[in-house]
C-alpha cells in the first residue's frame, strides 16, 4: 500500500508534467484541468501516507550491487513535508488557473510546476543521498526555469540565473557530503549513517557537517546567501508561494533537521547554525522594513522566518523548527497568493502606488490580514504558537543573547508586517489603479489556507506523534498535546516576546511622532537598501561564474576534429603515465 | 608464428579503435562520424568481452557489453537523425560549414 | 588460425569503411565489419552478445544508415581535416608508438584462461540493474530519434514558414 502511495505522489505529478506538455498550448483549458487533476491526486496520495508512516523502507528499487538500492522511507519528517509540497502545490495550481489565464506557453509553466512537486516529494522521502542530490538539483532547475518563466524580461532571466548559480553552490556541498559518506560508510543510505555517525572520523564529520550547513544556507537563502530570494520574486506569484515560500526553500532546513542527530556533537556546529539563523533573521527583517516592493517584503520575511527555523535546529529544537515550518508554509503561501491576487488586480508590485486596495477587494484584505497576523505572531493564530515554541527551544538550548536578538526580530516582524498591510490595503489610493474582481479559483485556493492559518496549531498532538520515535528513532521528539503546548507557551518569556511584538505595533502607530528618530537611522536604511553589502558578494559569485563560462566557451570551437584530438591527447598522456609508473 | 588468442583479439580491438579515431580526426562528413563511432564501439564491445575472460568475470563484462551496444545504437539513431535534419535545414553535411558556435 | 583471419578481416573492412568515397559503400563495409566482430565474439564464448551485435550492429544500424543516406543524399567531402596537419600526425605517431611499445612488451606475457562461456540469464543483471533502467530510457530516446529521422519534409516547411 505505502509503496503505491509513494510511487503515486512522486510519479503522478511527473506524469502530469509530461501530459500537460503533450496536450499543447492550443488547448489551454485542458491544460488547466490536467494540472489540477494530477496535483490534487498527488496531494491525496501524500495525505493518505500520513496513516502509513514508519521508520522502515516503504519503497525499494533494486539497483544491483554496485549502486546500492534506491530506498524511500515514509517517516514523519518526510511524509509531513510531502503533504506540504503536494497540498500547497495543488492550491497553487488551482490559483494559477486564474492567475495565469491567457498567458502564452502555459504548458511550460505547468510542466515545470508539476515536475517540481514530484521532485520535492522525492527529495524528502528518499534515504539514498545520491538520489537526494538528484532531486535537490531538479528542484533547483525548476526554480530557475520558473523564475525566468517570462524569458523575454531580462530582470527575470537575471534573477533565475542568480538563483540557479547560488543554489548550485549548495548542491556542490551536498554532493561532496554524499561522496564523503560513501567513502567512509560504504553506502549511500543516510539512515545507516544517522544511526551510527561514528563510522566517519571526527575531522571528516566536521567537514561534512559544515558542508551541509553551506548547502542548507544556499538553498534556504540564509546568511550569507540570502540575496537570491528577493531577486527570485520576478517569478509569477503562485511560484513564489509554492517554491520560494512553502517548499523548496525549506529543503535546507529539512537537511539540517534530518542530519541533526549525526552532527549535534560536532564542535561549534550548533553555534554556527544558530548564528547563521540569527543573522539571516535580523538582516532580512531590517531589509523588509525599508523595501517598497510588496513581493520583496514577503521574500525578506521568508528569509527571516527561515532564520527562526535554522536557529531552532541549532538550539536542538528539531520539533520547534518543523512546527514553525508547518505554520510558516501555510501563512506565507497564503500571503504570497493574496499578494498575487492584489498584484494581478492592481497591476503593480510597488506599494507606493497602492493604498486603499481593501475597499475594492475585501475578501483578499481579510485573508491577507489573517496571514499577516500569523506572521507577526499575534495570538491565537498558528504563527504565534510555533514562534513561541521556537523561542522556548532557543532559550533552553542556546545562549541568551541570541534569544534576545530573536525576540527583537519578533518585534521587527510585527512592525514590517503592519507597515506592509497598511500601505497596501488601508489609507487612500496613491495612484489610479483599476482593481479587478477576484475570481473564484483564487478564492478556492485562499480560503483553505486562511482557515488553516487560524487552526493548524490545534493539530500539534498528531503532528508531534508523527515526528515521534516510532518514525524518527534518532531524533527523540516527545509527543505534545494541546494542553501541554498551551502550558509550555504561556510562560514569562512569551510575555516578553509579546511585549516586543506590541512595541513593534506601537512604533508603527506612533510613526508620525518618531520621524526624527527614523531620520537618525538613515545610515541603517541606506545599508538595508544595499543588502548590507551581501548583494555585492552574491553578485560577485554570479559574475565570476559567468565570466569563467565565457572564457571556457573559447575552447568550444564547434569542430568535432578538435574535440577528438583532445580526447586522443588525453589518452596518450594517460597511457604514458601508466607506462612510466609501471 | 603462434600468437596467443587474447593477443590477436587485442590487435583486432586496437585496429577497430585506431581506424575509428583516425576517421574522427580527419573526416568532416557527419555521417562518416557516425560510421567512425560505430567502429570504435565495436572495438569496445570486443574489449569488454575479452577483459571479462581475462579476469574471470564474464557475466559483469557481458552485461556492460550489452549496455554499450544499446547505448551505441541509440547514439547512431540520434546521430543519423541529426545529420538528416541538419542536411535538410542547412543543405550540407560538412562539419566545418556547421561550426558557428564560435563567435 | 581462425582468429588471425578474422582480425585481419576486421582491420581490412574497417579501413575500407572509412576510406570509401561513397557513403553507401561505407555503410556496407561497416556491416561486414560488424558481422566479423560478431563472429569473433561467438568464438570467444559470448554467443548472446554475438547475436545482439549481428542483429543490431549489422542489421538494424545498416538499415538506418541506408535510410538516412537516402534522405540526406550523397555528399562527397572525403577525409579533409579542419585541423593543422602536423599536429594531427604528431599525435597519431605518438599514439601508434605507445601502442606498439605496449604490444612488444606484452608479447607472450598474457596468459589466456580456459573459455567457460557459461552465462546464466539471472546473473546477467544482478550487479548492474541500473543499466537495465538506463537502457529503457535509451530506447525511448531512440524512438524519438527515429521520429526525428522520419519527420523530414513536414518540419522543413514549418521552419520556412516561421522564417
Amino acid at each position: 500500500m505505502i509503496n503505491i502511495l509513494i510511487a503515486c505522489s512522486i510519479g503522478l505529478p511527473w506524469l502530469g508534467a509530461l501530459l500537460v506538455w503533450l496536450i499543447g498550448d492550443k488547448r489551454e483549458k485542458a491544460q488547466h484541468w490536467a494540472a489540477i487533476l494530477f496535483s490534487v491526486a498527488a496531494g491525496a496520495a501524500a495525505v493518505l501516507m500520513l496513516w502509513h508512516t514508519s521508520a522502515e523502507s516503504g519503497l525499494t528499487i533494486t539497483m544491483g550491487g554496485v549502486f546500492g538500492d534506491f530506498t524511500f522511507i515514509p517517516d514523519g519528517l518526510g511524509v509531513f513535508l510531502s503533504v506540504i509540497a503536494t497540498v500547497i502545490g495543488s492550491l497553487a495550481v488551482i490559483f494559477s488557473t486564474s492567475y495565469m489565464k491567457g498567458e502564452t506557453q502555459i504548458g511550460r509553466y505547468y510542466a515545470f510546476v508539476l515536475f517540481f512537486i514530484g521532485a520535492m516529494v522525492g527529495l524528502v522521502l528518499t534515504s539514498n543521498i545520491m538520489l537526494m542530490f538528484f532531486f535537490w538539483e531538479i528542484t533547483a532547475l525548476c526554480s530557475y526555469a520558473l523564475i525566468a518563466f517570462h524569458n523575454d524580461d531580462p530582470k527575470a532571466v537575471k534573477g533565475g540565473i542568480k538563483a540557479l548559480i547560488i543554489t548550485s553552490i549548495g548542491g556542490i556541498g551536498l554532493l561532496l557530503g554524499a561522496l564523503i559518506l560513501y567513502v567512509y560508510t560504504g553506502t549511500f543510505d543516510i539512515s545507516v549513517f544517522i544511526a551510527a555517525p561514528s563510522a566517519v572520523p571526527a575531522g571528516m564529520l566536521a567537514v561534512l557537517a559544515f558542508g551541509f550547513l553551506i548547502a542548507a544556507a544556499a538553498k534556504s537563502a540564509q546568511f550569507p546567501f540570502q540575496t537570491w530570494l528577493p531577486d527570485a520574486m520576478e517569478a509569477p506569484s503562485p511560484i513564489s508561494a509554492l517554491i520560494h515560500a512553502a517548499t523548496m526553500v525549506n529543503a535546507g532546513v529539512y537537511l539540517l533537521a534530518r542530519f541533526f542527530p549525526a552532527f549535534k556533537d560536532v564542535p561549534y556546529w550548533c553555534e554556527a547554525v544558530m548564528i547563521v539563523g540569527m543573522l539571516s533573521a535580523l538582516l532580512a527583517a531590517i531589509m523588509a522594513l525599508t523595501s517598497m516592493d510588496l513581493k520583496r517584503v514577503l521574500a525578506y520575511s521568508t528569509v527571516s522566518q527561515l532564520g527562526y527555523m535554522v536557529y531552532a535546529v541549532g538550539a536542538g529544537g528539531v520539533f520547534a523548527s518543523q512546527f514553525h515550518l508547518f505554520s510558516h508554509s501555510i501563512f506565507k503561501a497564503l500571503l504570497f497568493l493574496a499578494a498575487g491576487a492584489v498584484i494581478h488586480s492592481v497591476g503593480t508590485r510597488d506599494m507606493e502606488k497602492m493604498g486603499g486596495v481593501g475597499k475594492h477587494m475585501p475578501f483578499v484584505k481579510w485573508v491577507f490580514l489573517i496571514g499577516a497576523l500569523a506572521l507577526s505572531g499575534i495570538p491565537v493564530l498558528n504563527g504565534f504558537w510555533s514562534k513561541e515554541v521556537v523561542l522556548e527551544a532557543g532559550l533552553a538550548g542556546g545562549p541568551s543573547w541570541i534569544y534576545g536578538v530573536m525576540v527583537l526580530v519578533a518585534g521587527l516582524t510585527a512592525l514590517y508586517t503592519i507597515r506592509c498591510v497598511w500601505k497596501v490595503f488601508f489609507g487612500e489610493a496613491r495612484s489610479d489603479y483599476h482593481a479587478h474582481k477576484v475570481e473564484m479559483a483564487m478564492k478556492v485556493a485562499l480560503a483553505p489556507l486562511a482557515l488553516a492559518a487560524l487552526v493548524s496549531w490545534l493539530a500539534v498532538g498528531p503532528f508531534s506523534t508523527l515526528l515521534g520515535t516510532a518514525s524518527l528513532p534518532q531524533h527523540h521528539i516527545e509527543s505534545l498535546n494541546i494542553a501541554e503546548l498551551v502550558h509550555e507557551v504561556l510562560t514569562l518569556p512569551t510575555l516578553i516576546a509579546l511585549a516586543a511584538i506590541a512595541i513593534g505595533v506601537v512604533l508603527w502607530l506612533l510613526r508620525a511622532k518618531l520621524e526624527g528618530f527614523v531620520e537618525g537611522l538613515r545610515g541603517l536604511r541606506w545599508a538595508a537598501d544595499h543588502s548590507f553589502g551581501f548583494e555585492a558578494i552574491n553578485s560577485a559569485v554570479v559574475r565570476v561564474t559567468n565570466s569563467l563560462a565565457e572564457t571556457l566557451r573559447n575552447t568550444q570551437t564547434g569542430l568535432l576534429n578538435w574535440n577528438v584530438l583532445g580526447i586522443l591527447a588525453a589518452v596518450i598522456i594517460l597511457i604514458a603515465a601508466i607506462s612510466l609508473g609501471a | 608464428m603462434n600468437l596467443p588468442i587474447p593477443f590477436i583479439v587485442l590487435l583486432a580491438v586496437l585496429s577497430l579503435a585506431g581506424t575509428g579515431f583516425y576517421c574522427l580526426l580527419f573526416t568532416r562528413n557527419l555521417i562518416k562520424v557516425v560510421v567512425a563511432l560505430q567502429l570504435i564501439v565495436k572495438g569496445v564491445v570486443l574489449a569488454f568481452v575479452l577483459a571479462g575472460h581475462l579476469v574471470q568475470n564474464e557475466s559483469l563484462a557481458q552485461t556492460m557489453a550489452i549496455t554499450v551496444i544499446v547505448a551505441d545504437t541509440i547514439v547512431a539513431v540520434i546521430g543519423l537523425a541529426l545529420a538528416v535534419q541538419i542536411r535538410l535545414h542547412t543543405g550540407s553535411l560538412d562539419l566545418k560549414a556547421l561550426s558557428n558556435l564560435k563567435r | 588460425m581462425w582468429y588471425v583471419l578474422i582480425a585481419v578481416g576486421i582491420l581490412a573492412c574497417a579501413i575500407l569503411a572509412i576510406s570509401a568515397k561513397r557513403l553507401l559503400i561505407s555503410a556496407i563495409w561497416l556491416a561486414i565489419t560488424s558481422a566479423l566482430v560478431a563472429l569473433m565474439l561467438f568464438l570467444l564464448g559470448a554467443p548472446q552478445i554475438a547475436v545482439i551485435e549481428l542483429s543490431v550492429g549489422a542489421g538494424l544500424v545498416t538499415v538506418l544508415f541506408v535510410f538516412a543516406i537516402n534522405i540526406a543524399g550523397e555528399e562527397v567531402i572525403g577525409l579533409r581535416s579542419a585541423l593543422p596537419l602536423p599536429l594531427v600526425w604528431t599525435s597519431i605517431v605518438l599514439a601508434a608508438g605507445l601502442v606498439i611499445f605496449f604490444i612488444i612488451r606484452s608479447l607472450g606475457f598474457v596468459q589466456f584462461p580456459e573459455l567457460t562461456g557459461e552465462l546464466a540469464a539471472s546473473v546477467l543483471w544482478q550487479e548492474r540493474y541500473l543499466d537495465f533502467l538506463l537502457q529503457v530510457v535509451l530506447i525511448l530516446a531512440g524512438v524519438l530519434g527515429v521520429i526525428g529521422l522520419l519527420s523530414h519534409s513536414k518540419d522543413v516547411h514549418r521552419m520556412e514558414n516561421k522564417a
